[in-house]
């Protein structure tokens, strides 16, 4: 075929481009990914007591898991766009992450010298990390087929962004049914579980996301 | 012409013709498409210099790609910027899979586009889309002969095979980006 008469036919009846494609994917995208990761959370692990949302601890991880899904969520969509600078969002997402480290290891000057370890450990330390990142697999699903749909050339990078977006959903899931209230235990373990999300889906971009 | 008059120059002439293009006119689109061909076609011939064969099959498969990815370009952002970006991206993907690491390197980068010589015809691919055309789902098949080969409209084409207008054009959609997939396997 002559590339003269293949561009006649992609021409001919096409119509308008389609407007906020971005957008369109990854909304039903994220959206879907957190009601089943809420709905699994509170429904598997169960709800936290009333009275902990009295404490400063579930909002600290609701505000952690908030700002850095809205980071990433930009980062994504920047990275499903050809040619779109994608590094202002990262730097943003990274210093989310850097601010809440920093937040967990100020929390831990007012803990007495023998009880530092014992705090970051909390009680559940080995299954948080886990939790988020089962929770933040709806999400992940989610946001991979999102960008299938949009045009990423860079595939590790777009999975990366894709498991960090879905991680902090997953992170905010857990948050309705994690009774840990230290702000070092979240900076540590919730983190732990955000970075697994976003190596999984820097394994996953590669081999999901080609075009 | 130094090489970034020539990219302003080609940034200048699509970019009121892109937007017309992206928003439905179909004249603008055709001739916008004559351009990124063009320029594609320099822009991959460096760079290509071990596969020549293969030059056109390649301008195509981008030219397809971009079709179906239009709705990812930002108004915001240089049109040959994305137009490139993609190219680019699909040159990487053919280097992959010819396993030919080394050609990631782009020592022609800083060439004047304007030294290489212009292409002289419009270009014939070896591989024959017309033939990967009649490998397609049926339905697929036929939504896209009828609007984009024998140009009717969407709804004469709904009207003609009964169907709704939607589903023509998620046919004619999921047709393309079927196309797409199957050049991309058979390169």
């Amino acid at each position: 075929m002559k590339t003269e008469a293949l561009i006649d036919m992609l021409a001919r009846q096409a119509g308008a481009a389609p407007r906020a494609l971005a957008a369109r994917r990854l909304t039903p995208a994220v959206a879907g990914g957190l009601l089943l990761g809420v709905t699994a959370a509170l429904a598997w692990i169960g709800p936290i007591p009333a009275a902990l949302y009295a404490e400063p601890g579930p909002w600290i991880k609701f505000a952690y898991a908030g700002a850095l899904a809205a980071a990433a969520l930009w980062w994504v969509a920047r990275l499903g766009r050809p040619a779109a600078p994608a590094a202002a969002p990262a730097r943003l997402a990274a210093a989310v992450v850097v601010v809440v480290l920093l937040l967990g290891a100020a929390s831990l000057w007012a803990v007495p010298d023998g009880e530092r370890l014992a705090t970051v450990l909390g009680h559940s330390w080995v299954t948080c990390p886990l939790s988020v990142l089962a929770l933040s697999l709806p999400a992940l699903a989610g946001t991979l087929w999102a960008l299938r749909g949009l045009a990423p050339t860079q595939p590790r990078c777009a999975g990366l962004a894709a498991g960090v977006l879905a991680g902090a959903v997953g992170a905010f899931s857990y948050a309705l049914s994690c009774v840990e209230l230290a702000p070092s235990f979240v900076a540590v373990w919730y983190t732990a579980g955000i970075a697994a999300a976003g190596a999984l889906g820097a394994w996953l971009g590669p081999r999901l996301l080609r075009w | 012409m130094s090489w970034d008059t020539a990219r302003d120059d080609f940034e200048a002439g699509l970019k009121p013709l892109w937007a017309r293009a992206q928003a439905g006119d179909e004249a603008a689109y055709r001739e916008s498409l004559r351009r990124i061909a063009a320029r594609l076609r320099s822009y991959l011939r460096r760079r290509m210099q071990s596969l020549p064969d293969e030059l056109e099959d390649l301008v195509q498969e981008t030219l397809l790609a971009l079709h179906l990815q239009r709705g990812t370009h930002d108004p915001a952002l240089p049109v040959s910027h994305w137009v490139l970006a993609i190219a680019r991206h699909k040159l990487v993907d053919l280097w992959r899979r010819r396993g030919r690491q080394e050609a990631l390197h782009d020592p022609l980068d800083e060439l004047d586009d304007s030294a290489m010589p212009a292409a002289a015809d419009e270009g014939s691919a070896r591989r024959d889309l017309v033939k990967l055309l009649d490998a397609l789902p049926a339905a697929q098949r036929q939504a896209i002969v009828l609007t984009k080969i024998e140009g009717l409209s969407v709804a004469e084409a709904a009207l003609r095979t009964g169907a709704s207008e939607s589903a023509i054009k998620v046919q004619v959609h999921r047709g393309l980006k079927r196309l797409a997939q199957r050049v991309r396997d058979e390169s």
